[in-house]
């Protein structure tokens, strides 16, 4: 036997199942009643009759309940009105009385019926309204158009079992469609052309709307005020939709208001990324047609003062010095603008391989040999370090930028730390120094482009530390400043970073 | 210095030409110069330099490309000086057969060290039976490694690795070059165990391993022996 054939047998079942019970129960009801079959008491047998058909109200259609009626007035009549066991009603009151009994049967049961399917409608409306008071609430709190997507997605399988597809659109009024998985057909997935139509007319369609019916999904537009988010598809079962228009309009629009609400949203963002790139442009200029004049002023001026004869040889010493001087300081500021543009760019390619932090250290405070010079450098790298796996060039240059920074803020003769540690899988680096700290206002600005502290003597574009953050941003890591307790910043860099692999290594070959 | 060497330049700007030749000339360097790719193969053919400073964005030929040719039959250095600072540029050159590179801007002084570390490599007898760097002196005829006077005791692998960077002292030699050379092909990637063994090679010849001056390490490219 399969599914197929025994469906159908079993929904006449379901079918004809309440009036079988109708006749049991009635039917039952009588025989026991049989007893009470004299003279006195038919009228107490009326009362049980009418009682059992007002239950039978409370838990059948009206076809059953019709049907019970009927039923137990021609019971009454047959057994238990004079004379018994015929369809003869002699005296006139009797035949009155029987009349009476079928009218309030049926009224009883047609009453208390409506009454159960109001109240069915009643619980029902109220769970709609649950329904969008909790959708309300749930989307008022979410952010993003991923957010309330997902939230909505959830409302619609916890209210309604179904499961629902929401399609924003690009921004140009062109829906981002999801891709067609051509393998997997049978399955229930929106169909890019009534999305389209839904979206493109505004209107619904698919399942249970008239338009487009034959499908298996409802389509439904998402228009908000000002502009269409999207549309939205999803499977349901029809008790739930059909004549429900109004429901599912409000129930759509409280979503395409969300989905609106965000929409404009990031697009505020976009604008407002823009105008900040503006500002970016505009503070870049201010900073390079100051930054580079200076040092291009300075070789400028001693090279043409070299140029003059009368120039003492003490004079010429310093002047190309100065020269020098100035070529390193454009040199440094070069750097930085082009690192801020790759990082800015993404276009920085991480090489990750594995690092000795002990060459790290050196390398680092190798190259600024001379500008460390007046401190006192302390390296603390445990002994049983293991490699890490960074970017060695990147991260030379992280070090390089937060030792420049100590350098030019702690007093000389004081202690430049640098301590590396590797706890739960993560490298730690801390770099830290004897100088007046930072402003506590500055400190959680520090990382941004072209922030420099007030009064700070160092010149420079303020892109030192961002690019530190930039670059171990591409590592995955953090960097952190605070004050030290006992005075000086301390900068706390942690990178994720795996034990090597060293299964086939032999140190002793 | 013997006989005036003669360097062949090959840059298309002005200004590095110029400099390069009053810089090098102070140093006792005879300079000509080519302002193309394809000069640059006819002057290296004409005044068989003893060093050629090329740049790679030349005019018409990729510097890389005019590299690769050079090195079908020109034996002697070539040192690379490039705006191009990337490590994937570096190691692609030093790939192609360049024995240094320095990218611009530079300081005088380093190109001139570099120029001369690398002539005197290529002119030094590949088989000399004893390499001594400072403190440490590398005895090939015996495998015995000295510090101080003293012999240090090292693994096969150390040994090899020691001898390999001081054979081709002051030549950087990229991480891939070292792992070929000391494991084989299969260990291109496994750079931990480079790693490893450099750190217990400086544990035993550096004064102060943290402060290597003999075992440099060339930032994400490689290692350079002394300098």
């Amino acid at each position: 036997m399969t599914g197929k054939e025994t469906s159908p047998l079993e929904g006449i079942f379901r079918h004809i199942y309440p009036y079988l019970l109708v006749v049991l129960i009635i039917g039952l009801t009588t025989l026991a009643c049989i007893p009470l079959s004299n003279l006195q008491s038919y009228h107490i047998v009326s009362f049980i009759l009418l009682f059992v058909v007002a239950i039978l109200a409370v838990f059948l259609g009206i076809g059953p309940v019709l049907l019970a009626s009927t039923m137990s007035a021609i019971a009454w009549n047959y057994f238990f009105i004079p004379p018994f066991h015929t369809f003869h009603i002699a005296k006139t009151e009797d035949r009155l009385m029987f009349i009476s009994f079928f009218i309030i049967a049926l009224l009883n049961g047609i009453l208390t019926n409506r009454i159960r399917r109001q109240e069915r409608l009643v619980r029902a409306r109220e769970d709609e309204t649950n329904a969008l008071f909790q959708l309300t609430g749930e989307l008022s709190k979410t952010r993003g158009i991923d957010g309330v997507m997902k939230v909505a997605g959830e409302d619609f399988r916890k209210h309604f079992g179904a499961e629902a597809w929401f399609i924003i659109q690009d921004g140009n009024n062109n829906l981002l469609l999801p891709s067609v998985d051509t393998d997997n057909l049978a399955t229930d997935k929106p169909d890019p052309e009534i999305l389209n139509w839904v979206f493109s007319n505004r209107k619904k369609a698919g399942r249970y709307t008239g338009t487009m019916s034959e499908t298996t999904l409802t389509y439904y537009p998402l228009t908000g005020a000002r502009i269409s988010p999207g549309a939205v598809a999803f499977k349901i079962d029809e008790h739930r939709f059909r004549n429900k228009d109004i429901f599912w309009d409000t129930y759509c629009t409280h979503i395409a208001n969300a989905l609106e609400r965000e929409f404009l949203g990031e697009m505020g963002i976009k604008a407002r990324v823009l105008d900040e790139s503006d500002r970016f442009y505009g503070t870049l200029f201010n900073l390079i047609s100051h930054e580079f004049r200076i040092p291009i002023a300075a070789i400028m001026g001693a090279s043409d003062t070299l140029m003059l004869a009368e120039t003492s040889e003490k004079n010429r010493e310093e002047l190309y010095g100065e020269i020098f001087k100035a070529s390193a300081r454009l040199n440094q500021l070069t750097e930085n603008l082009l690192n801020m543009s790759r990082i800015e760019s993404g276009r920085i390619s991480l090489r990750l391989d594995w690092h000795d932090v002990n060459d790290l250290f050196h390398r680092a405070t190798q190259s600024l040999k001379q500008e460390l010079e007046p401190f006192r450098l302390l390296i603390v790298v445990p002994d049983d370090m293991p490699l890490v796996r960074i970017d060695f060039a990147l991260m030379e240059h992280v070090l390089i930028n937060l030792l420049l920074n100590s350098s030019q803020h702690a007093r000389p003769g004081t202690t430049l730390k640098l301590e590396a540690s590797y706890r739960r899988n993560n490298l730690i680096l801390n770099i830290s120094d004897n100088g007046p700290g930072f402003p506590p206002e500055a400190l959680p600005r520090l990382f941004d482009k072209f922030f420099r502290v007030e009064g700070s003597l160092a010149g420079g574009l303020g892109l030192g530390l961002s690019i530190v953050k930039g670059l171990v941003d591409v590592h995955k890591g953090t960097v952190a400043v605070r004050n030290n307790d006992n005075g000086g910043a301390q900068f706390t860099i942690t990178i994720p970073s795996k034990l090597p692999d060293m299964n086939h290594l032999n140190l002793t070959e | 210095m013997t006989e005036t060497k003669t360097l062949l330049i090959v840059d298309d700007e002005i200004q590095i030409r110029r400099l390069l030749e009053i810089s090098l000339s102070t140093y006792g360097y005879n300079t000509v110069f080519a302002t193309s790719g394809k000069e640059g193969l006819v002057a290296a053919a004409t005044h068989s330099p003893a060093l050629i400073i090329l740049d790679l964005g030349l005019p018409d030929i990729d510097g890389m490309t005019l590299l690769k040719k050079l090195r079908e039959w020109y034996a002697k250095p070539v040192i690379v000086l490039s705006v191009r600072s990337s490590e994937e540029d570096i190691i692609n050159a030093l790939d192609n057969g360049a024995n240094d590179y320095l990218t611009k801007p530079f300081r005088s002084g380093e190109l001139v060290a570099r120029i001369r570390a690398a002539i005197r490599l290529s002119e030094e007898k590949k088989d000399t039976p004893l390499i001594e760097f400072g403190s440490v002196a590398i005895d090939i005829l015996n495998h015995v490694v000295r510090k101080n006077g003293e012999i240090v005791k090292l693994t096969s692998t150390e040994y090899s690795l020691l001898t390999l960077l001081a054979k081709n002292s002051g030549r950087v030699l990229t991480h891939q070059f070292i792992l070929k050379e000391i494991w084989g092909y299969g260990y291109l990637e496994q750079t931990q165990y480079l790693r490893v063994f450099v750190a217990q090679l400086r544990k035993k010849i550096e004064d102060d391993p943290a402060r290597p001056v003999l075992l440099i390490t060339e930032s994400g490219i490689g290692y350079r022996f002394g300098s």
